[in-house]
């Protein structure tokens, strides 16, 4: 039975393949599962990449850990394309045991049900919170109702700690403004009339005075100056359709229509921290993140960074990135004695200790030079909305852009983004 | 393949099983990957779903939602403007190209090489390339004498996309049609030549005619090609398919509502009306331009 | 195309055409279409010079990369179309420092897998479909060929779906390569091209290895598919092309997971995050070009062989 033999053969030889296949995507699952739930055995830390100089930061952090706790074994890697590559981990239910939040993601995470609540660990560790500025502590809070844990429902679910933050600053060209003769301004009209000068002095003979990105992530700074903001105090309707609102974007494309201001693009350059080292723009408005970079791309570029300017009211927006725990994770208990560490006051202190991001904590003093971010902290917002955002974020942007081609009106936009906002808030996201 | 003696029974009974196990494998493959997701998918669609599975059910409110998205309408209107301006091209250039091809030429296969070389290319290659030299400060601009920012301005990003995959694209459907020309009968142009027959009008009463299956063929294709467009828009847009929604194809939305908003659900109807879309158009091609084919 | 994998509805693609694709593939003209004038010398020069032109035309984005690929970062924002000091510098840094030496053997690993799969399982399948009876076998070719009709868009979410959390099984296949493999098992393209060949091949040979005492599958394996060479040639050539090009699919299951990523990937990832290093994206969009370039000139007419076979209708 020749025939039949090599046909059944093809076909048994089909199935092993298969079952090849499969073995090995179940040997990788039963092997993660072999960690035990003592604070010990290896912990998976994540983050996105970072510049040379963070890695090793962080990565003497983890020394100083594994030195305190021999027992616990930390396996850091950085992801490239971080959000998708947390998304394939999440989907097969084998997260990174500790990774960043951003704080713009957090709330889609944890409705998600991706991170782990971490009130139940911090009550065992007897861990304080109060060290944490409130308002970046509560960028990863959760309150009102929550989810249940273990049969308890608490009040406030914390899902994060902060492991650092940046407000916006003001960083101006130093030569550029020695050659205007004019000192920093403070407010809204003597931001106008220092552009002014500077136009008319020809300060900037390669761009203009300032640079400012058509993106809602530093608009907003402006918006919360004049006393607007997107969402209501308690997130459940969208206040983006407003006189407040309307009036920070009108004061923005006014400077545009003067000429006192450009969008990175047309300044040739990716971002407005590129326009400053390219002497393109003399007033720009970056955070923290700006200084690693003009260091090492710009270095003999003399620039000053002033406190942010005021409007009707001080604003800012704070961006802060947490450390939070997966929700299918393996090692919570030993993933927790990590977190714990990181952004204790000996883990924080060393990561903050070159300047490149400032301390989430009260009792971490930043280095020297940071005078001007640090007056934010009482008044800066979380960048940050509500679950199911990113949608509403991609029509804010396309909107916006359509404003400044002269596409579409200031209200006609606002209004599009308050219904799309609605639309999620109602449907929960 | 019976040896003497077998009874033809037992032989056809192994002939067939023969048949089930050479075929057993791709079955499995069709019916897990194409046939079945259709049928998942519109399970998915009728609930909320999110990374970690089902959230609740949503009957067809999910549909209900699609109606109402402006979003949804703008990628439809991009992806059919896109369809309508680059297939009439594609096939103009591409019937072009092979009529020129297919004369007695010397250096054919240059010609035959240059005009399909860009086809070769990956796509993401091909867009790393274009926004190179579409760039504010790049050679196109430089040439035309202009400083736009192709891929950054609404108005000009999809044409800058159409004209790319114009280009690319063309010279496989050169092969299609080159392939159409050489299968016509040399009889009908003798016959023509016999009548008096000038060129031009050779080409346009007899050739084009003639090559309707090639038509037909090149159509469908490029319709389907065109409907999904995707990896020009999100590599040329950083995924967030602007600005100003102008290069926000059905495709990219679908990846944007699936991969970055996390809304498997949604995204599942989205697939499920854009699949109707799809057939509908095909059908509808079918009916106007085809007839029953070989396949 | 939009996407980069291979045609959709293809048909026939006898023996005879593959022949006449070898003529055309060859360089020798087909038959003159008689009546046709004969230019006068001017007019072929003005069609040559324009032939030229557009030829040229197609080339120059590739000669530009090429030539912007040798070129320091400052040099690029000139138009010189010969850099000054022409160096491999950013190809060196483009494989070490970037990954694209990875990426480059990722992209050869799954080619040639995808390509070995699609290859064995289509010939398998198509000649069953063409030789061998069985029951239902006219209504499980009209199914494989439906399958055409599902459109990418339908299958992303099912599809994930399913490679993340499997039915039945809940095996998990994203970010890696098995779900790849796993969904690229074989082209319903592929399988009809093989089926419609086969049908070709006359019978005899069949009925010879019977009186050999053959049975089906060492008829299959030792007379059947060595005489589908320039069927499975054309496959091979164009699923690898297709594999080593496609982006949907792969940014969809590798998702995230940069060791992982094909040449395409590590493009766009590159663009993503280093946006005007030029030299180098170019070095990175020649070095994925520059191996389907050298298949197609010296597989040129198997190339040209499968995608006309798809593109005639009897």
């Amino acid at each position: 039975m020749r025939r039949k033999h090599f046909a059944f053969v093809a076909a048994l030889g089909a199935l092993v393949l298969l079952a090849g296949i499969a073995a090995s995507v179940t040997h990788g699952k039963s092997e993660k599962g072999k960690q035990t739930a003592a604070p010990s055995g290896t912990v998976t830390l994540a983050g996105w990449s970072v510049s040379t100089v963070e890695s090793a930061l962080l990565k003497q952090v983890i020394k100083g850990f594994e030195r305190k706790y021999p027992r616990i074994k930390v396996d850091y890697s950085a992801l490239g394309d971080y959000d998708r590559a947390m998304l394939a981990k999440f989907s097969a239910r084998q997260p990174p045991d500790v990774f960043y939040v951003d704080s713009n993601r957090a709330p889609t995470w944890i409705k998600q049900g991706v991170l782990e609540p971490l009130d139940s660990y911090i009550k065992k560790a007897k861990f304080p919170v109060s060290p944490f500025y409130s308002k970046l502590m509560d960028a990863f809070r959760v309150k009102g109702k929550a989810f249940r844990v273990k049969g308890k429902v608490s009040a406030r679910k914390i899902y994060g700690f902060p492991k650092d933050w940046s407000p916006l600053g003001m960083q101006i060209n130093t030569e550029m403004l020695a050659k205007a003769g004019i000192k920093a301004p403070t407010t809204w009209a003597q931001l106008r009339s220092a552009a002014q000068r500077l136009k008319s002095r020809n300060a900037v003979p390669n761009g203009k005075p300032i640079c400012l990105a058509a993106d809602w992530a530093r608009i907003l700074a402006f918006v919360y100056q004049n006393k607007g903001s997107f969402l209501n105090a308690s997130k459940t309707k969208a206040t983006v359709d407003t006189p407040a609102v309307k009036g920070a974007i009108d004061f923005y494309l006014s400077l545009m229509k003067a000429d006192l201001l450009d969008i990175p693009a047309k300044l040739g350059s990716d971002w407005c921290g590129e326009a400053l080292g390219k002497e393109k723009a003399a007033i720009i408005f970056e955070g923290n993140w700006l200084v690693p970079y003009m260091v090492e791309k710009f270095p003999d570029v003399g620039y000053k960074t002033f406190p942010m300017v005021k409007g009707k009211q001080q604003g800012n927006v704070a961006y802060t990135v947490a450390y939070g725990i997966g929700r299918n994770s393996k090692n919570k208990e030993a993933a927790f004695t990590l977190l714990s560490y990181l952004v204790g006051k000996v883990g924080m202190k060393t990561w903050t200790s070159k300047g490149l991001a400032l301390p989430s904590r009260k009792d971490v003093k930043p280095v020297a030079g940071r005078a001007a971010f640090l007056k934010a902290a009482p008044y800066a917002r979380p960048w940050q909305f509500a679950a199911g955002f990113d949608k509403v974020m991609t029509v804010a942007g396309n909107e916006f852009s359509a404003v400044v081609e002269g596409k579409q009106t200031v209200s006609a936009m606002l209004k599009k983004i308050q219904d799309e906002a609605n639309a999620t808030l109602r449907r929960g996201g | 393949m019976a040896r003497s003696g077998r009874g033809l029974g037992s032989e056809r009974v192994r002939e067939a099983l023969v048949g089930y196990a050479f075929i057993v494998i791709p079955m499995f493959s069709f019916l897990v990957f194409s046939i079945y997701p259709l049928f998942y998918a519109l399970y998915i669609s009728r609930y909320e779903w999110g990374i970690l599975g089902k959230i609740e059910p949503l009957g067809l409110e999910n549909y209900r939602e699609l109606l109402r998205d402006d979003l949804f309408g703008k990628a439809v209107k991009n992806t059919l403007l896109y369809t309508a301006v680059v297939v009439p091209c594609q096939m103009a250039l591409g019937l072009g190209m092979a009529v020129i091809v297919n004369q007695a030429l010397r250096f054919r296969t240059f010609f035959r090489a240059a005009f399909y070389f860009p086809s070769l290319a990956s796509s993401a290659a091909i867009t790393a390339i274009a926004i190179f030299i579409l760039s504010s400060d790049g050679l196109l601009n430089s040439l035309l004498g202009t400083d736009r920012a192709w891929f950054a301005d609404s108005d000009t990003a999809l044409p800058s996309i159409m004209g790319l995959n114009i280009w690319t694209t063309s010279g496989t459907m050169m092969l299609f049609y080159l392939a159409s020309l050489q299968s016509i009968s040399t009889d009908v142009y003798e016959a023509a030549a016999i009548d008096g027959a000038r060129t031009w009008r050779t080409f346009w009463k007899i050739t084009f005619p003639l090559l309707k299956p090639g038509h037909f063929f090149v159509l469908v294709v490029s319709v389907i090609g065109s409907l999904q467009l995707f990896d020009q828009a999100f590599i040329a847009s950083g995924g967030g398919g602007g600005p100003n929604y102008a290069t926000t194809t059905m495709v990219l939305y679908l990846f944007q509502t699936t991969v970055q908003d996390f809304r498997f659900g949604y995204g599942a109807a989205l697939g499920v009306a854009l699949f109707v879309l799809i057939f509908t158009l095909t059908l509808i091609q079918r009916l106007l331009f085809g007839r029953t084919e070989a396949a | 195309m939009a996407t980069d994998e291979t045609p959709a509805t293809p048909a026939a693609l006898t023996a005879e055409q593959l022949s006449r694709a070898d003529e055309a593939a060859a360089g020798r003209p087909p038959i003159d279409i008689p009546g046709r004038e004969r230019s006068a010398v001017t007019r072929s020069l003005v069609v040559y010079g324009l032939l030229i032109a557009v030829a040229l035309l197609y080339f120059v984005p590739f000669f530009w990369s090429v030539s912007t690929s040798l070129k320091t970062l400052p040099e690029t924002v000139g138009f010189d179309l010969i850099p000054d000091n022409p160096s491999l510098k950013a190809y060196r840094e483009s494989l070490t420092s970037f990954n694209f030496a990875r990426y480059f053997g990722n992209s050869v690993f799954i080619a040639t897998v995808v390509t070995i799969q699609n290859v064995f399982l289509s010939a398998l399948g198509g000649y069953a479909f063409a030789r061998l009876r069985f029951p239902g076998r006219e209504v499980l070719f009209f199914l494989v060929l439906g399958t055409l009709m599902i459109p990418d868009e339908l299958r992303l979410v099912p599809i994930f779906q399913m490679l993340t959390d499997f039915p039945v099984t809940h095996w998990s296949f994203i970010g890696s390569y098995q779900g790849f493999f796993l969904i690229s098992l074989v082209g319903a393209a592929n399988l009809f091209l093989m089926r419609q060949y086969f049908l070709t091949i006359p019978r005899d040979f069949e009925e010879a290895a019977k009186l050999d005492g053959a049975g089906y599958f060492k008829t299959y394996w030792k007379v059947m598919l060595p005489l589908a060479g320039p069927a499975l040639a054309a496959i091979t050539i164009l699923t690898f092309q297709g594999t080593w090009n496609a982006f949907f699919w792969p940014l969809i299951i590798f998702l995230g997971n940069e060791d992982l990523f094909t040449l395409p990937l590590g493009i766009f990832q590159f663009r993503t995050q280093y946006q005007t290093f030029w030299p180098h994206l170019m070095a990175a969009s020649v070095i994925a070009i520059i191996p389907i370039f050298l298949i197609y000139l010296f597989f040129q007419r198997y190339f040209i062989a499968g995608i006309t076979a798809a593109g005639v209708k009897g």
